[in-house]
């Protein structure tokens, strides 16, 4: 069972880096929910050992609430949303994606010299996954300063999210359900007023760039 | 009394929810405003008598002390001033027909909301709770940035959610090593818990903790508006609304700097000694009030000084908790209370001279002086509070923490801050004061105050900060002296 878990904190980074290669608004969309699967598979799986180990269900609770809400909610609303405010396809980062991904490679690299202080109290096996996940928070937080529109930046937070979401359940074997569940709360608020603003700024600047929004300064 | 305050807020949203008329919406919010300040009197009462108070129900997650308490005070009496300053100041909006009477109901119930998560924040005692609570203030508070919803308050709005929201996060992988590093100590359930943690501080692992630390430091950071984490700040501060910049200004702030302070008291009770976390703090303090003297020197709109202004304060707190020493915490503690008062005080006056003169540009106002005589007088003498003069309430603290660095050995950081307090005196006094004298040269505004009770309120927390400076009742000294116990442990 623990080589699965293996795999999938290796295939969540990965996702990771196949988010910053994507160019279309559509595809982010769809490999977050790709991602979202994946920790959801985790979640489960560390939840069914939860259930065996120490017969509770926490894990398991949370893990359908990541397929509720990350897999199939949050996605269809960021893609209404994004229908509503369609504009062309256009060029939407900054840097190319090649220098992109090797910025993301030294985040990985990074983040392994900084866990690496951790080696005395957590077993170097569990470092090595916290490293993958705790470079999808990197990641995340690169992708949003990347990309310029709005929905990118949902996007780039959502993963941050992710990041942590799977950092906790690695590093900590769950925080308390109570943690959890409030976290999932603040999350979907989060999404839901980030997609009315989207939609306001969409009304008043005729675009979801974030470029346009250079008005207030010093 | 600790658990009742933050029912308070959701039963008024609920009632705002089934009322129609905004009289009444108007009399809810000045009821439950009052409700929580007799709540808060009494708890006050409680903890200065009793010390620390921990509710059993709920898995125990209800815990007040000295220093939640003073935080909580804050937060409640501000509240209280801008509830009752919102009812003109909504009253003249939709008579200059800026917003719709419907309209009413959404700032209340946003602004009850805000106060919910405040209190919670304040209230609980265990990190992940905090970190939720704190989560949720940036949420509650969005459309209340975004109120006006025109091209400027969207972009605060949308640079507000953003980077607090990423910097909370980054916030919580502060609070997932914080549990690591009571891994084998604590039990789970505990490992979050803030009594559990300190009283156990000293066997935690350090190494996580300082790591720990600084991802706290730079979060709660984010939202207390510490530079470089700051940016969202005067744009959020000068596009919400006047009375809900007074909140996030006087309240919010200092929510995020009680979570960073909670973070400190077990970091340097695990390391012993004040080094590491006083070097973090006194240099990204300093950095805070550099920034905001730089831009309050060339600022050219009232409100988005101000903001900077608050981001100056933070970063003297700052500078304050960094040194660790009895003087400079009581320092510390009491300009949290010093610059709330002052700075509501300012925004509410600010937000007269907004609804009267219809701009944010210094260049385009003048006279405030003669066509605002209470407010513009309250402004002025706020600014004079605001910049540390003498009589009034944050001089006394400003001293207290200067006195502190140059007692405490660390003489080049206590000349850089006067130094840098100077400048930002002469910034203050060169950009706002022509504001109020001189004529207008084209029509004529009519002279005399449109918010009279706002103004009332206005002119009461200038009274107090006017009083603070000269003399402090003993229970707030009691309180403070509590509070820095428990900072100190001692």
């Amino acid at each position: 069972m623990l080589e699965f878990v293996k795999i999938l904190s290796i295939l969540i980074l990965l996702s990771a880096f196949v988010l910053m290669g994507n160019k279309r608004i559509n595809s982010y969309i769809e490999t977050f929910r790709a991602q979202s699967l994946l920790i959801a598979l985790m979640a489960g799986i560390n939840g069914i050992i939860m259930l065996k180990t120490e017969g509770r269900f926490d894990l398991l609770a949370v893990c359908v609430l990541i397929l509720v809400l990350k897999v199939i909610y949050i996605p269809g609303l960021l893609h209404r949303t994004y229908a509503h405010v369609k504009y062309e396809v256009e060029k939407d980062f900054i840097l190319n994606i090649p220098i992109l991904i090797s910025v993301c490679s030294a985040l990985v690299v990074f983040t392994y010299f900084c866990l690496r202080t951790l080696s005395s109290i957590i077993p170097n096996s569990i470092i090595l996954q916290l490293v993958n996940s705790v470079s999808v928070i990197w990641i995340g937080l690169f992708f949003m300063i990347s990309r310029k529109k709005a929905i990118g930046q949902i996007i780039g937070f959502l993963v941050i999210e992710n990041g942590l979401f799977v950092t906790t359940m690695l590093g900590t074997e769950g925080m308390p359900f109570i943690v959890d569940l409030g976290l999932f709360i603040d999350l979907i608020t989060a999404i839901l007023i980030m997609g009315i603003l989207v939609f306001r700024i969409n009304d008043q600047f005729d675009s979801i760039d974030t470029d346009q929004l250079n008005k207030l300064k010093g | 009394m600790g658990f009742i305050l933050p029912i308070i807020p959701v039963i008024t949203v609920l009632l705002l929810f089934l009322t129609r008329k905004s009289f009444l919406q108007h009399i809810i919010n000045l009821l439950a405003s009052g409700l929580l300040v007799i709540g808060a009197l009494l708890l006050t009462y409680k903890v200065v008598n009793e010390g620390s108070i921990r509710y059993g129900f709920l898995g125990g997650i209800f815990y007040v002390d000295a220093l939640s308490v003073i935080v909580l005070d804050i937060v409640i009496i501000i509240g209280l001033v801008t509830s009752i300053y919102s009812v003109g100041y909504l009253q003249e909006e939709i008579r200059q027909e800026k917003i719709r009477p419907g309209q009413i109901k959404r700032y209340y119930l946003l602004m009850y909301s805000f106060i919910f998560t405040m209190v919670m924040a304040l209230t609980v005692n265990n990190l992940g709770l905090m970190w939720i609570a704190i989560e949720a203030t940036t949420l509650a508070s969005a459309f209340l940035v975004g109120f006006d919803n025109n091209k400027y308050a969207l972009e605060a709005a949308w640079k507000y959610v953003i980077i607090c929201s990423v910097g909370i996060a980054i916030a919580f992988l502060g609070i997932i090593l914080f549990y690591l590093s009571a891994r084998g100590v604590l039990s789970e359930s505990a490992a979050l818990d803030w009594v559990a943690l300190y009283e156990n501080a000293k066997s935690l692992q350090s190494p996580v903790l300082r790591l720990a630390f600084i991802f706290i430091l730079v979060g709660f950071g984010t939202k207390a508006g510490l530079a470089p984490m700051h940016t969202w700040l005067p744009d959020a501060h000068s596009q919400a609304p006047s009375p809900i910049s007074a909140l996030l200004s006087g309240v919010l702030l200092n929510s995020a700097m009680y979570g960073i302070i909670r973070a400190l008291t077990i970091v340097n009770c695990n390391l012993e000694n004040n080094i590491f976390t006083g070097r973090v703090l006194l240099a990204i303090g300093i950095l805070s009030i550099l920034t905001a003297a730089i831009f309050i020197m060339t600022q050219r709109d009232y409100k988005r000084l101000l903001a900077y202004s608050s981001i100056e304060h933070m970063g003297i707190i700052a500078v304050a908790m960094g040194v660790f020493t009895p003087l400079a915490v009581f320092g510390g503690l009491l300009h949290m209370i010093n610059h709330s008062l002052t700075k509501s005080m300012l925004f509410l006056s600010a937000g007269n001279i907004l609804q009267k003169f219809n701009t944010m540009q210094i260049s385009k106002i003048k006279g405030v002086l003669k066509i605002l005589p209470f407010s513009g007088t309250a402004f002025l003498l706020g600014l004079f509070a605001i910049a540390g003069t003498p009589p009034f309430s944050i001089f006394s603290s400003e001293i207290n923490i200067i006195v502190a660095l140059f007692s405490g050995g660390s003489i080049w950081i206590g000349v850089v801050l006067v130094l840098l307090l100077a400048v930002v005196f002469a910034g203050i006094v060169a950009s706002l004061f022509r504001m109020f004298y001189g004529e207008r040269e084209q029509e004529t505004l009519q002279p005399g105050e449109i918010n009279k009770v706002g103004t009332g309120a206005i002119v009461v927390l200038l009274i107090a900060i006017t009083l603070g400076g000269l003399f402090m009742p003993s229970y707030v000294i009691e309180l403070i002296y509590q509070a820095q116990g428990l900072i100190l442990g001692i």
